[in-house]
């Protein structure tokens, strides 16, 4: 075509579309490709957004958890009666009311949240929030309400959270855009959060949402700020709890190296006192100060014992072998199960006191909430979340075909340790369709690991996890041993997150010297 | 390589089943029992019943491959839940009803992907196969189909993939019997397709059963009498195998009684996007002006302004409208490309005239059903990227065509689905189009241009407007005003994007 190079239509027939170019290495990147020249990158992040949406709005079709099971119904009808019960009672009456059904157990901002959310409620339907009438109620209408939220909330709080998280990090370890924006979609796509919030229904992003936004500000040195934000999180839902360690660790060991600096530290612990303050003053100011008291009881269930649902942990998992229960007394498993976990954190804790480095955050992050899942008592499976979304954050750091096949391969088996909870929520097709589809995406048989040990650790638990689904399909519920196949899910998961947890802490170790050695 | 067109036919197939598969538990129209109910004929009754079966009122109005379609499924459906095998087990969905009749829709439409890989697949290397590649994505993700076959349910996939590897047939002189032959079983399926058997009849009688040197003001009829005779006798035969039972036992008229209800009204429940809507829109204007311009108004007709969701359309100031008139219409339009195709019988000016008459009969016909537009939007997709100006007529039927099938869908939960994916389908397509298009030969704007970039800025007040404003302002009230303003809106860019295509055909 013949052009003059003053038209400034010439531009135009470089195309800035292109779909061609040599074999990605797994689907997402092939989705993101013909976006990534400069002219069409404005839509990247809008489009992975819509689609990240649409994914979870899929899923929120489903049911959700208690959905037509009375008595009790579920984690749904927990959230709907706390909206309920912060909007129509006093404030002093909210960790006080009809503590048998659902009472309120997550901290303050939890309730404001849920209050919030009734002030929108009520304006559209009342008949939805109403004190003992309402309750078990599963109408189509308050289920898209309730859906609506919870994407609300997670797009006010996690979405931003993780986009600025994969932009700033993605630069700070040196990825192109193409790359920052891959593992945007990674994150955004991570199936286990997306069928816990959206399928079974909870507010789960919004903690982990503050949390990221701590983790934001403090890669970006804001570390009063990040302090705040965390403090929010742990004010949303006491499992934050996970992070404190080694959050503590980070921001203690920014005040001491290379020299202390009490100035850093006191605005510090200003900054945690006054957030929590905030938090509860209204609690203190309407209710009174018994209010804290009854709060923290209700958070903190100590009287619970070493474990509810089978959950893929330490104890849980070689109970099989040793009946806990019956041969020590709670005290001593609640001792025994606190030193473990300090044992387990403190390899990270040191680590990130004397080597404080934002880039090992994520790590510190995932590996200090893996040794609370492993070992300690009272955890859900759900929990898993905690340790699994800073690990799936790595991709964000590195494209690394290690890096993708560890995560993955953490992202396929924490799915697999949630589908008897998933299954009980009549889940089975959202999440069969949500790990395969995320397996498929991230190219998990492509991208195994290079080392033969790690390859086949991964085929066998591969293996496992299809062997455990297949068996439970063709066999069904054994007469005499009904818990089988969660009890193998169990171990299955638990060697697994072992494994994860080992190869975690071992990269945690070589980034902080490999950090090292290259600040001197 | 065709594999290093990124991200792949396959690719995003998988990632739309995905999706499609989470839509399992979204609301479903009666058309799910429509299909359900001919899936318990054709297992449960014998042939000749069929078309008299009517225990449930949605009777087997489809022809008769699509009869012997659901036949097929019903085999394999027995073994997911018998239960819904049975005649008289009206409006049963059953969880595993749901699922298998979802998941055959999926399955079915591989034919489609296939279809989409051939489109691929046929076009030359290089920048023209990276347009046919866009276009492929664009139809294998196409909002359309998703409302109406995966939420809506209906089984337009695989019947669209049988359309398309008939246009692509007819690109060849070898394979253009194929076509036809292809063509002709469509209609079996589906007789909505009759709408384009017009153009088809001219392309294939003028590049197929005659020579190219065929003239009639010289007495030079270049007959190729053996192209005839296999055409011929191939198309009797596919009817043949469709008609012939029902001919020998002599049920054809109790046939075309079913598949061909004249009773209908001229507008569908909720107008379509085309002449006629506009047509009611200044017919409801003109109730309040026309007191003051001295014109009659018909009081009788003032009752269907609140009605205006259900029923038939009467006017109360413009004339009536017969079918007759209705038909008259759709013909002259159509008449008008098929004379240009017969003139000059290229591929181009094929599907330009297989589009035409897609528009004609979705513009001026009789009881036109909004989802009736995919029979142009799937066509002109083939074209949409010829150059710049064909890509501007193409973009506000893109727009209205997609949001006038909004109103289908009306429940909550489906809501965020209908609307987010569409906008985001037509922001990734258009901009990718826009990228992708050549330049116009004449390499001056389109006149279509401007027009077609203010109307697509419109949808945003409407899509919010119909979707939020109005609920908020007037709840229940009014409910037909912003089903009237998104038919008028869509009615407006279709033929807006009719006008500039019949441009582009007759100037070509």
């Amino acid at each position: 075509m013949p052009t003059t190079p003053r038209h400034k239509k010439t531009k135009r027939v470089t195309r800035s579309i292109s779909f061609s170019l040599p074999t990605l290495p797994f689907p997402l990147a092939s989705f993101v490709h013909p976006l990534r020249s400069s002219a069409s990158q404005w839509l990247i992040v809008p489009a992975l957004l819509t689609v990240a949406f649409l994914f979870r709005w899929a899923v929120g079709l489903g049911p959700y958890s208690g959905m037509g099971a009375p008595p009790m119904h579920g984690d749904f009808e927990a959230q709907r009666h706390w909206i309920e019960l912060t909007t129509h009672l006093p404030i002093k009456e909210w960790y006080w009311h009809d503590l048998e059904w659902w009472g309120l157990d997550y901290p303050p901002l939890t309730a404001y949240h849920s209050w919030l959310l009734g002030l929108i409620g009520n304006y559209i339907n009342k008949t939805w929030f109403q004190l003992y009438d309402s309750r078990g109620m599963d109408d189509d209408q308050l289920k898209t309400f309730m859906r609506f939220t919870a994407i609300l909330s997670e797009y006010l709080t996690y979405i931003p959270a993780i986009v600025i998280f994969a932009r700033v990090y993605g630069k700070q370890a040196g990825l192109s855009a193409y790359d920052r924006a891959i593992a945007l979609g990674a994150i955004l796509l991570q199936p286990g959060l997306i069928l816990v919030d959206h399928g079974h229904f909870q507010y789960n992003s919004v903690m982990l949402g503050f949390a990221f936004l701590a983790l934001d500000c403090f890669i970006t040195d804001h570390i009063l700020w990040g302090s705040f934000f965390f403090v929010l999180s742990l004010c949303f839902k006491q499992m934050a709890l996970y992070y404190a360690p080694v959050v503590f660790a980070y921001l203690l060991g920014l005040c001491v190296f290379p020299r202390l600096d009490i100035r850093r530290l006191f605005c510090l612990g200003l900054v945690v006192v006054g957030t929590f303050s905030i938090m509860l003053a209204p609690l203190v100011l309407f209710g009174g100060v018994e209010q804290i008291g009854q709060c923290l009881f209700r958070v903190f269930p100590f009287a619970r014992g070493l474990w509810e649902d089978k959950v893929a942990n330490f104890w849980c998992a070689t109970n099989v072998v040793i009946k806990y229960k019956k041969v020590f007394t709670p005290e001593t498993l609640q001792r025994a199960s606190l030193a473990m976990t300090l044992v387990g954190i403190l390899p990270t804790c040191i680590i990130l006191f004397l080597n404080p480095q934002k880039r090992l955050l994520p790590l510190g992050l995932s590996t200090c909430a893996w040794s609370f899942f492993l070992f300690s008592f009272q955890v859900h499976e759900k929990s898993i979340l905690l340790p699994l979304l800073p690990a799936t954050l790595l991709l964000a750091g590195s494209l690394s075909g290690d890096t993708i096949s560890w995560v993955t391969w953490m992202n396929n088996v924490a799915m697999f340790s949630m589908w008897p909870l998933l299954r009980r929520d009549g889940l089975a097709l959202q999440y069969a369709v949500m790990m395969l589809f995320y397996a498929w995406l991230m190219g998990t048989f492509h991208n195994l690991p290079q080392d033969l040990p790690s390859k086949a650790v991964h085929l066998l638990s591969y293996a496992a996890i299809l062997g455990l689904h297949l068996a439970e399909i063709v066999v069904g519920k054994l007469e005499r041993y009904p818990d089988l196949w969660v009890v193998g899910n169990v171990v299955v998961c638990f060697g697994c997150y072992l494994l994860a947890w080992a190869w975690l802490q071992k990269r945690m170790w070589t980034e902080s010297l490999r950090g090292k050695s290259k600040a001197e | 390589m065709l594999d290093s067109l990124h991200p792949t036919l396959t690719e995003a197939a998988i990632t739309s089943v995905a999706f499609k598969l989470l839509l399992f538990p979204a609301y479903k129209s009666t058309d799910f029992e429509v299909h359900r109910n001919w899936l318990a004929i054709t297992h449960s009754l014998p042939v000749k019943q069929w078309y008299y079966e009517k225990t449930s009122e949605w009777t087997l109005d489809y022809p008769p491959f699509f009869a012997a379609f659901e036949w097929v499924l019903s085999q394999v459906a027995q073994f997911f839940d018998p239960e819904m095998l049975k005649v008289e087990n009206l409006n049963y969905a059953s969880p595993q009803t749901v699922f298998f009749q979802r998941l055959s829709v999926i399955t079915t439409e591989l034919v489609l992907v296939y279809a989409l890989h051939k489109l691929v697949a046929s076009a030359p290397k290089g920048a023209q196969r990276s347009v046919a590649h866009a276009i492929a994505l664009s139809l294998l993700l196409s909002p359309g189909l998703l409302i109406i076959d995966h939420i809506h349910f209906q089984y337009n996939g695989f019947m669209y993939g049988i359309l398309l590897l008939s246009l692509l047939l007819a690109r060849s002189p070898s394979t253009r019997l194929g076509s036809g032959l292809l063509f002709a079983t469509l209609l079996c399926f589906k007789h909505i397709y009759l709408y384009l058997a017009p153009a088809y009849f001219v392309f294939l009688l003028r590049a197929y059963c005659l020579g190219p040197s065929f003239d009639l003001r010289h007495f030079n009829p270049d007959i190729r009498f053996v192209n005839c005779l296999k055409l011929g006798t191939g198309i009797l035969g596919i009817f043949g195998a469709a008609l012939g039972p029902f001919a020998y036992w002599g049920q054809l008229p109790q046939l075309a009684a079913r598949l061909f209800p004249f009773s209908r009204g001229l507008c569908h429940a909720y107008w379509a996007p085309n002449v006629w809507a506009i047509y009611s829109f200044v017919d409801r204007v003109l109730i309040y002006v026309a007191p003051r311009l001295g014109l009659a108004v018909d009081t009788s007709a003032l009752n269907s302004v609140t009605r205006g969701l259900v029923g038939d359309t009467a006017f109360a100031v413009l004339p009536e409208i017969t079918p007759r008139m209705t038909f008259a219409l759709t013909l002259l339009f159509q008449i008008l490309p098929l004379v240009k195709l017969f003139a000059k019988p290229t591929f181009d000016s094929f599907i330009g005239a297989v589009t035409l008459c897609g528009y004609a009969s979705f513009l001026f016909g009789w009881h036109v059903h909004e989802k009736a537009i995919l029979l142009v939007i799937f066509p002109f997709s083939l074209l949409a990227l010829k150059d710049r100006r064909y890509f501007s007529a193409f973009r506000p039927l893109a727009v209205a065509g997609h949001v006038s099938l909004f109103p289908l869908l009306f429940t909550a939960p489906e809501f965020p689905i209908k609307t987010i994916y569409t906008v985001v389908w037509l922001v990734v397509f258009l901009t990718t189009f826009d990228k992708l298009v050549p330049m116009s030969p004449s390499g001056r704007r389109f006149l279509l241009d401007r027009p077609s970039t203010l109307f697509i800025v419109v949808s945003i007040p409407l899509i919010a407007y119909t979707s939020l404003v109005h609920g908020v302002v007037f709840g229940d009230r009014y409910e037909f005003l912003p089903l009237m303003f998104t038919s008028s809106y869509s009615a407006v860019g279709v033929v807006g994007s009719w006008v500039g295509f019949c441009w582009l055909y007759f100037m070509a």
